[in-house]
């Protein structure tokens, strides 16, 4: 047991990979005596301390990716109030780390269309909505919703993607993505009635990282 | 350049002003010589002034209490003097820059241009096939960017499909590079030499209108190579170069017609544009087409020549030769 604060009504210590935290209040007459012990396991507290620095709440995370793999659902526009890069990041190692399982070394190919395909779609979002969007916002909605993809590309890690099926199976993905991205945009932006618009772009985007995994 | 009470201009340095001039009557030139009619820039230029002056004070509070008066740059170009030079200088070039960046960098004015609704989109990508009839007063040409440019994205995406599936290698850049180049090339080059035709034949149509009406003209070419790409036939190809091409440039061409007075000047516009629409789709089937079919030779036998597309005197070649070069083309089972 190590004393790590040691006043008069507050105490913590750490014994065993946890931290306790012992709070007695003390009252005038000394008569009762009131204790309340709290105890955390030393991970979970200092990681949490560190998420909380670098922004990455998993709750939202977890939140946004749900949203991506379920296209149909209806979806709010508050969700994309907090700008996110980790999950995007995330997924675009996860594209390139699967393009390199099977055999394709194009993780500069994947950052730089990834790059341009924000940079394009800001332009784009920018002249067609009233609401002003930030950059940050389009490459958090366009790397969230790029995880179907990375789920083509595991696929065709096994098996080769140059078939009549292959085709038709990166097609749908590409629905799925683009699907994905223009309801979020749409909900986020208030664009009602110009979510094939949105589509469309973000079907070539998408398309291109197609291009990738099956050529 | 400042003016004292005595007529005389001075130095541009605020810093030296008061030493120079003590601080009477000074009329600020600098005013006079904005020649610029707009509010925007003055409004911007009054407040880098202001900006600039709050730094110049800035630094003159801070000057002040390190120089102990040495300040006609005894140390030369490193002392005071040579500092203050290269700051003026430095200042002076970003508010030139940045005016001219607010000015011309303002994505703001090609907003309206983006305002269509889908249904819009799509009953002008089905009229970009339908010639129009009535040429003799000007028809309406849709002013728009969003469909042009959406049919320019997805012809490169069409080529970029038709060289990895071809295998096409370029060695001089990459394959992104190559498609995006050459269809904004064509969308932006061919309407700014028509636009400039039609400049010299008296036509009415903006630049707007031509960039809006080539890109939709360009519909027909994502069709065509959508289809011949995948399926490999000759004669398929030119039938659909004839008619979905055709149709295609009849419209543009009966567009223009009908903004045009005068023989001649219709004639030279509207050939040079059907021309060149014509061709650059010939042009885009061609370049990847053959790369399949020179693959196709090469891995069906050694020593085939490459397909002839002219007629020619071919020297005494075996049976079997003849037999496998119309195979590969599909005249033959």
């Amino acid at each position: 047991m190590i004393k790590l604060c040691f006043s008069h009504d507050l105490q913590v210590l750490y014994f065993n990979n946890h931290i306790f935290i012992l709070y007695t209040p003390l009252n005038d007459t000394l008569q009762a005596e009131t204790a309340a012990l709290v105890y955390l396991p030393l991970d979970y507290l200092l990681m949490s301390f560190v998420f909380e620095e670098l922004g990455i709440n998993f709750q939202h995370i977890q939140q946004k990716t749900l949203t991506v793999l379920n296209p149909l659902k209806q979806t709010d526009g508050s969700i994309m109030n907090e700008t996110d890069l980790t999950g995007p990041v995330v997924f675009c190692l996860a594209l390139g780390t699967t393009l390199l399982l099977a055999g394709k070394v194009h993780f500069g190919y994947v950052y730089g269309i990834s790059a341009l395909g924000c940079l394009g779609m800001y332009m784009l979002l920018n002249l067609m909505s009233r609401i002003e969007v930030s950059c940050g916002c389009v490459a958090s909605v366009l790397g969230y919703c790029l995880l179907p993809m990375v789920s083509l590309s595991s696929f065709a890690v096994f098996f080769s993607l140059q078939s009549i099926f292959g085709i038709v199976l990166a097609v749908i993905v590409i629905g799925w993505c683009s699907l994905s991205a223009s309801k979020i945009f749409v909900a986020t932006l208030a664009m009602d009635g110009q979510q094939l618009l949105i589509a469309y772009p973000c079907a070539l985007l998408y398309g291109v990282f197609a291009l990738l995994t099956v050529f | 350049k400042k003016i004292n009470e005595f007529g005389e201009t001075g130095p541009a340095f605020p810093n030296l002003e008061r030493l120079w001039g003590g601080g009477s009557a000074v009329i600020d030139m600098e005013n006079m010589d904005d020649t610029s009619g707009s509010s925007f820039e003055d409004m911007g230029e009054m407040h880098q002034r202001m900006k600039e002056e709050e730094e110049v004070t800035e630094e003159a509070a801070a000057a002040e209490d390190g120089e102990d008066g040495e300040f006609l740059g005894m140390k030369g170009i490193k002392g005071q003097l040579g500092r203050q030079v290269a700051d003026e200088v430095w200042q002076a070039g970003k508010r030139q820059a940045s005016k001219a960046f607010n000015l011309y960098a303002n994505i703001d004015i090609l907003r309206p241009y983006f305002d269509v609704e889908p249904v819009q989109v799509r009953n002008r990508l089905l009229e970009s096939l339908i010639p129009v009839r009535m040429i003799n007063f000007p028809q309406k040409v849709a002013g728009e960017l969003y469909g042009p440019m959406m049919l320019v994205f997805t012809l490169v995406a069409i080529l970029l499909h038709g060289m990895k599936t071809s295998g096409t290698v370029i060695r001089e850049g990459t394959l992104m590079g190559t498609a995006i180049g050459t269809c904004f090339g064509y969308w932006l080059g061919v309407s700014s030499f028509i636009y400039f035709l039609a400049y010299l034949c008296n036509a009415q149509i903006t630049m707007l209108q031509m960039l809006s009406l080539l890109g939709y003209g360009l519909f027909g070419h994502c069709v065509v190579l959508l289809v011949t790409y995948n399926v490999h036939f000759h004669s398929l190809f030119y039938i659909l170069w004839l008619i979905i091409g055709g149709l295609s440039t009849i419209r543009m061409v009966a567009v223009l017609l009908s903004r045009t007075v005068g023989q001649t000047p219709r004639l030279i516009l509207c050939g040079t544009l059907a021309a060149l629409h014509m061709l650059f789709l010939l042009y885009l089937h061609f370049t990847y087409h053959k790369i399949v079919e020179g693959i196709l030779d090469t891995l069906e036998g050694p020593n085939i020549p490459p397909i002839q597309r002219v007629a020619r005197d071919v020297p005494v070649v075996s049976a079997n030769l003849v037999n496998v070069t119309l195979k590969a083309v599909g005249l033959a089972s």
